[in-house]
């Protein structure tokens, strides 16, 4: 197996931030990585979920956006530096935005495809699937 | 500032940024640079001071050492 096939379902800040951490440091090892955004992992990206910071967290998460002597990147900036860098893909599920009526404009610009269940089973194929 | 023992080409200054910053810092430059380069990462969050030698020890490059500031650490890696 080469690489990592992550389901991010959760939209809780701590998962988010892990998710993007260590997709991203594989990534720019050139270790292969797809995220599927899906269900609630899905809608953290949204725009206005982004701009206005307004995630579901626990005290971790907290503690991340209060910290005043330390400037932590978000878990978007992150993706959007491993995409830079490295071997990453994001994908957004197509059902869970068909649910809610919406399109990927209304989503940060970090994806590079929408897929169902089947697109995403073809691209783990090879990879270890992760589901967070 | 102290004297260091390596002599770096490039320094990058990831102070304040915490996991993933400083790493992806690093990565980013050994991926530029030519063989020979001498990298010094400066980093303020500890999980990097620790992640870095790990991420250097599976790969080719030569991490050379460590240095304690007071509130920081100077990380050197030599690009092979």
């Amino acid at each position: 197996m080469t690489g990592y096939a992550i389901v991010l379902a959760s939209g809780r800040l701590e998962r988010l931030q892990a998710v993007s951490n260590i997709a991203s440091i594989a990534a720019v090892s050139d270790v292969p990585v797809d995220v599927f955004a899906t269900m609630d992992g899905l809608e953290a990206f949204d725009k206005e979920t982004v701009e206005a910071m307004d995630f579901e967290m626990g005290p971790i998460g907290e503690a991340m956006l209060a910290a005043e002597d330390v400037d932590m990147a978000l878990f978007t900036e992150n993706f959007e530096r491993a995409r830079e860098m490295g071997s990453i893909e994001l994908l957004a599920c197509e059902l869970s935005m068909d649910m809610l009526g919406k399109d990927l404009e209304e989503y940060v610009d970090l994806f590079d495809d929408v897929l169902g269940v089947s697109g995403f089973l073809n691209r783990a194929q090879d990879k270890q699937v992760i589901f967070v | 500032m102290s004297e260091t023992t390596y002599e770096p080409d490039i320094t990058i200054d990831s102070r304040g940024a915490t996991c993933p910053g400083p790493l992806m810092d690093l990565i980013g430059k050994v991926k530029e640079a030519e063989p020979g380069t001498v990298i010094e990462l400066l980093t303020s969050d500890s999980s990097s001071s620790h992640d870095v030698p790990e991420w250097v020890d599976e790969t080719d490059h030569e991490f050379l050492g460590v240095e304690e500031e007071e509130d920081y650490w100077r990380l050197f890696v030599e690009v092979v």
